[in-house]
């Protein structure tokens, strides 16, 4: 392309977006509502897969020692289930922590009942093991309770399956939801353009009658449908942008115990692909909306 | 210049448009096409700028076979030729100017020479007055006069005109006669289609009268032959 005729297409958009204003605003419009849609849903899934490992990442198995078992034994069998695959990571809480604990938790009373034990201890060490996956908690169990020095191993067995299925469900809507979304922005998006291109189908015909090849009718209208889906791509980062760091905050105020994804790099991700989407959703559909209507 | 060879026409309709025409124009000829309404005077004009294919025949173009054309090469060919559209097909969007220039635009002339080329054309029509209005604001005969200047602004091989008089008062028809006629005279092809007797009668020129789609009567400077 010559620079003539760069300055042609330049002219040509303006023009056009000018003389149909109202159309471009549409077009703008339909864009960033789709794409505003789409940006929300795509928090909505970043953020129910976090809830989802959040609450993954909660599922812990307690090992309880023998009360015989000697101190030094102990750190030797925490080094060992450090060193077991699967094994993200153990804490050992000793008796003595442990009756500290049990004590802060009675609150007042606790106190009491700590000095009324006057020294002797009747808990057990214990270690709380977390796994790199949760699917992996009831094999690592198993495997815990081959060490003879281990009384018992106790998970939440019927809350993990149950937690498993509930946050594989999670993911599952978070996806649904944003496949069921852009499709929805997809086919808004493409119909809006479809008929901005219908609305002008007896121009282009005359366009071709006249001598226009067709990527001299098609440059134009790829770079209208580019400048139109990046307005409407900005519109709609700033909206969701905003939007988003308003509800992330009002929700982490309100219900602490709903963890949000504040992450910029998610954040920033999220705003480009608007952006990018829009050009290309503007730019590929119109060119697409054009191809039967060249046929003159 | 022109050549059809046993061209007949069928729209998918049923409509037989042309049957078995064979027609030769020469370079610098002026040519009426006469005839009833629906005779195939337009299909005719169509299948020359390409913008319908015949059912059978072959259809030529300075010896280009139009039949087997690219249509990528379909644009070349539509820039050697100005039509004169019987409904203007004007763009709406444009001014007048815009409209007439667009023919030199689709050549990648620069904005200048596209600008001062598409007066020079509005001048020949006598249209300077309104190079800023759209066709929307313009009369029936002023639209038909910026089709015309369109069609010229290129300086074509070929002049195609369809009824180009048909929405025109009789002295403005004539001002549009004197200007084909002028074109005609400095080498370029002419063909029109028409039902305006007192013009094909006055011209004397060669007259191809076509009747339920063949070919009637070919005469050289011949009168229109029908009676209103």
């Amino acid at each position: 392309m010559s620079f003539s005729s760069a300055k042609y297409v330049l002219r040509e958009t303006l023009s056009s977006v000018k003389r149909n204003l109202w159309l471009s605003i549409a077009s703008v419009m339909t864009v960033m509502v789709s794409l505003i849609i789409l940006g929300f849903s795509a928090f909505f899934l970043a953020n129910t897969s976090n809830v989802a490992q959040s609450f993954e990442s909660q599922v812990e198995i307690s090992a309880f020692v023998h009360t015989n078992v000697p101190e030094t034994q102990v750190q030797a069998l925490e080094t060992k289930i450090k060193a077991m695959p699967g094994v993200s990571s153990v804490v050992l809480v000793t008796k003595a922590q442990g009756l500290a604990q049990f004590g802060q938790s009675l609150g007042k009373a606790g106190g009491n009942l700590v000095s009324d034990l006057a020294g002797t201890n009747p808990l057990p060490d214990k270690f709380t093991i977390k796994a790199t996956d949760p699917r992996r908690v009831q094999t690592l169990a198993d495997q815990l309770r081959q060490f003879t020095e281990l009384k018992s191993v106790r998970y939440g067995q019927g809350v993990v399956d149950r937690l498993l299925q509930f946050t594989r469900w999670l993911r599952w809507m978070g996806a649904g939801v944003i496949i069921a979304f852009g499709a929805a922005a997809v086919v808004l998006i493409s119909i809006n353009i479809k008929m901005n291109v219908f609305s002008r189908r007896r121009e282009i015909q005359i366009m071709k009658l006249v001598g226009a090849s067709n990527w001299f009718i098609r440059w134009p209208f790829l770079v209208e449908g580019l400048f139109l889906g990046l307005a409407g791509g900005i519109l709609a980062a700033i909206l969701v942008g905003t939007g988003y760091n308003w509800l992330a905050g009002y929700v982490s105020s309100t219900l602490a115990f709903l963890p949000v994804v504040r992450s910029t790099w998610l954040f920033w991700q999220v705003q480009t692909s608007l952006l990018v989407l829009g050009m290309v959703i503007g730019a590929a559909g119109s060119a697409l909306s054009l191809r039967k209507f060249l046929n003159v | 210049m022109i050549q059809l060879t046993n061209v007949s026409k069928i729209y998918p309709n049923g409509a037989k448009a042309l049957a078995d025409v064979s027609l030769r124009i020469g370079k610098g000829e002026f040519v009426f096409l006469v005839g009833p309404s629906g005779a195939g005077k337009s299909t005719l004009i169509r299948l020359l700028y390409r913008e319908e294919h015949p059912s059978r025949g072959l259809v030529s173009f300075n010896g280009q076979n139009l039949v087997r054309m690219k249509e990528r090469e379909v644009p070349f060919l539509r820039r050697k030729i100005g039509v004169i559209f019987q409904d203007f097909k004007l763009l709406p969007r444009k001014t007048v100017r815009e409209n007439v220039g667009f023919a030199l635009e689709v050549l990648g002339l620069q904005r200048h020479e596209v600008a001062v080329r598409a007066e020079k054309a509005l001048e020949l029509v006598g249209l300077t007055k309104k190079l800023k209005a759209f066709p929307h604001q313009l009369s029936g005969g002023e639209q038909q006069r910026v089709c015309v200047a369109r069609a010229i602004v290129n300086d074509p091989a070929l002049l195609m005109a369809d009824e180009p008089t048909g929405n025109l008062d009789p002295d403005t028809s004539w001002e549009i006669m004197d200007l084909l006629h002028n074109i005609n005279k400095k080498g370029t092809t002419v063909v029109m289609a028409t039902h305006a007797k007192d013009i094909v009668d006055q011209m004397k020129k060669r007259v191809v009268a076509i009747e339920q789609g063949r070919i009637a009567r070919d005469d050289e400077k011949g009168g229109y032959g029908y009676e209103l």
